[in-house]
């Protein structure tokens, strides 16, 4: 190693400048309104990356494809079962509901949608959706996977969108126990390395002490999600607020990296007739 | 800058972007744009580095919701100083480079945490001290591998 010889004044001043102005332009860029960082990510993803976003996709469907036949036959006798039971419960539920003046349930509509995840910094509790505008979808719909919440979109675009799963720092949302009891409010906490986020169920009251496996599941408080998504099962008490709260940590129903398919809860479909055998898939209609 | 480093870090740049972009491989993969971009910016000068690091900080932030721009400005920095590196050190011996780019991804993943939105960065030490040097090693043995199996000999030559 040795010291190379210097340039010349000039050139070194040309160059400062320039790296400068490179830097500012940095410093700018990190500064932009939120509406033009989305412009320049948009414009990005459709031009430069989007081959590489189209061969995630294709990839991502191709690991769906390869489930094992077994597993899905199971999954589909489950709810072919559980639809087969639902016929007299919903039918029943109808005429209670008459009976007892309740208006009807309002309903969503699901739009299914690959999930396509990217590894780079900055990413890691977003990802993509091949579902957009055009499909119905808009910003802060629902996504859920089989298993449960996943998340909540963020920003639309014509053909695909961009959500957050639930270890985003800004996801919360509505629980309550599966008996309808106890209420709370989810929120993501950091763990000491990503793959140790979970959620942490807070704000419920202190005298009702959960207990380890409880199912959460979302109560539709608030209008952002539907009532009745799993979102995990209570793992251990977190803390207490003496003589107020209690909070508990949750594991989450879904492992948001492992999601390779899941569900958009579009909108109320009070336009769209839902008969009681309806499941969810793409354009069908669930009771919220 | 000549062909064989062109082509070196246009490699590692497609295959950085086909292993974290097309195939979502995330920490798994090795950052190869960084090592691109020290390796470049050494052949280009401060300028030429910071702006290639700005174009490949875009790149990585096109999917970045939160911090949009922490990689922008992370890498812009990290290619100017890298290149001001010209000036002290001449030659590209593998104990070298192995240094030189250990501390490139340190200093950018330290940036990066610098300039991040403070209610999602991860806690420094756990961040800074324990996973971005592994993380930074790890880059470093790709970007060796890399230089040895496709560019042997100096590149500077």
């Amino acid at each position: 190693m040795a010291v190379q010889p210097r340039e010349g004044g000039e050139g070194r001043k040309r160059d400062f400048l320039l790296t400068a102005g490179v830097i500012l332009g940095s410093l700018i860029v990190l500064n932009l309104p939120p509406g033009s960082q989305r412009s320049i990510r948009l414009f990005l993803r459709e031009t430069v990356l989007s081959p590489l976003l189209e061969i995630n996709g294709a990839i991502t469907r191709m690991r769906e494809r390869a489930l094992d036949f077994n597993v899905l036959r199971a999954q589909m006798d489950s709810v072919t079962a559980l639809v087969a039971s639902g016929r007299t419960l919903a039918e029943e539920n109808r005429q209670l509901r008459e009976a007892l003046g309740l208006l009807e349930r309002e309903r969503h509509r699901v739009r299914a949608a690959t999930v396509m995840r990217t590894g780079t910094p900055g990413a890691e509790s977003v990802f993509l959706l091949d579902a957009g505008s055009g499909d119905g979808v808009r910003p802060f719909n629902a996504v859920a996977t089989e298993a449960g919440l996943l998340g909540q979109v963020q920003e639309v675009f014509a053909d695909h969108s961009v959500a957050f799963d639930w270890s985003h720092r800004d996801f919360r949302a509505s629980a309550m126990t599966s008996d309808g009891r106890t209420h709370g409010l989810v929120e993501a906490v950091r763990g000491g390395f990503r793959e140790q986020d979970r959620l942490i169920l807070r704000g419920t009251a202190y005298l009702a002490d959960l207990g380890p496996g409880e199912e959460l599941l979302t109560s539709g408080r608030g209008g952002t999600f539907p009532r009745g998504i799993r979102i995990g099962w209570v793992a251990e008490p977190a803390e207490a607020s003496e003589g107020w709260s209690r909070s508990y940590y949750v594991d989450p129903a879904v492992h948001p990296g492992a999601a390779t398919h899941a569900l958009v809860y579009v909108e109320g479909a009070d336009t769209l007739a839902a008969g009681p055998d309806s499941v969810a898939g793409p354009g069908r209609v669930v009771p919220r | 800058m000549n062909l064989r480093v062109l082509l070196l870090c246009t490699g590692l740049v497609v295959t950085h972007l086909l292993l974290h972009v097309a195939l979502g491989l995330g920490k798994v993969a090795p950052d190869l744009a960084v090592v691109a971009l020290l390796i470049a910016s050494r052949a280009l000068g401060s300028a030429g580095g910071a702006a290639t690091g700005f174009v490949l900080g875009l790149l990585e932030d096109a999917f970045s919701v939160v911090s949009f721009g922490a990689n922008v400005f992370a890498m812009s920095v990290v290619g100017a100083v890298a290149a001001r590196t010209r000036e002290l050190f001449v030659g590209d011996s593998i104990p070298f480079l192995a240094v030189f780019l250990v501390a490139g991804k340190w200093g950018r993943d330290v940036l990066v945490w610098l300039v991040w939105d403070t209610g999602s960065r991860p806690p420094f030490n756990d961040f800074a001290l324990l996973e971005s040097p592994l993380l930074a090693v790890y880059a470093a043995a790709a970007g060796l591998l890399a230089r040895l199996v496709f560019a042997r000999g100096p590149l500077s030559r």
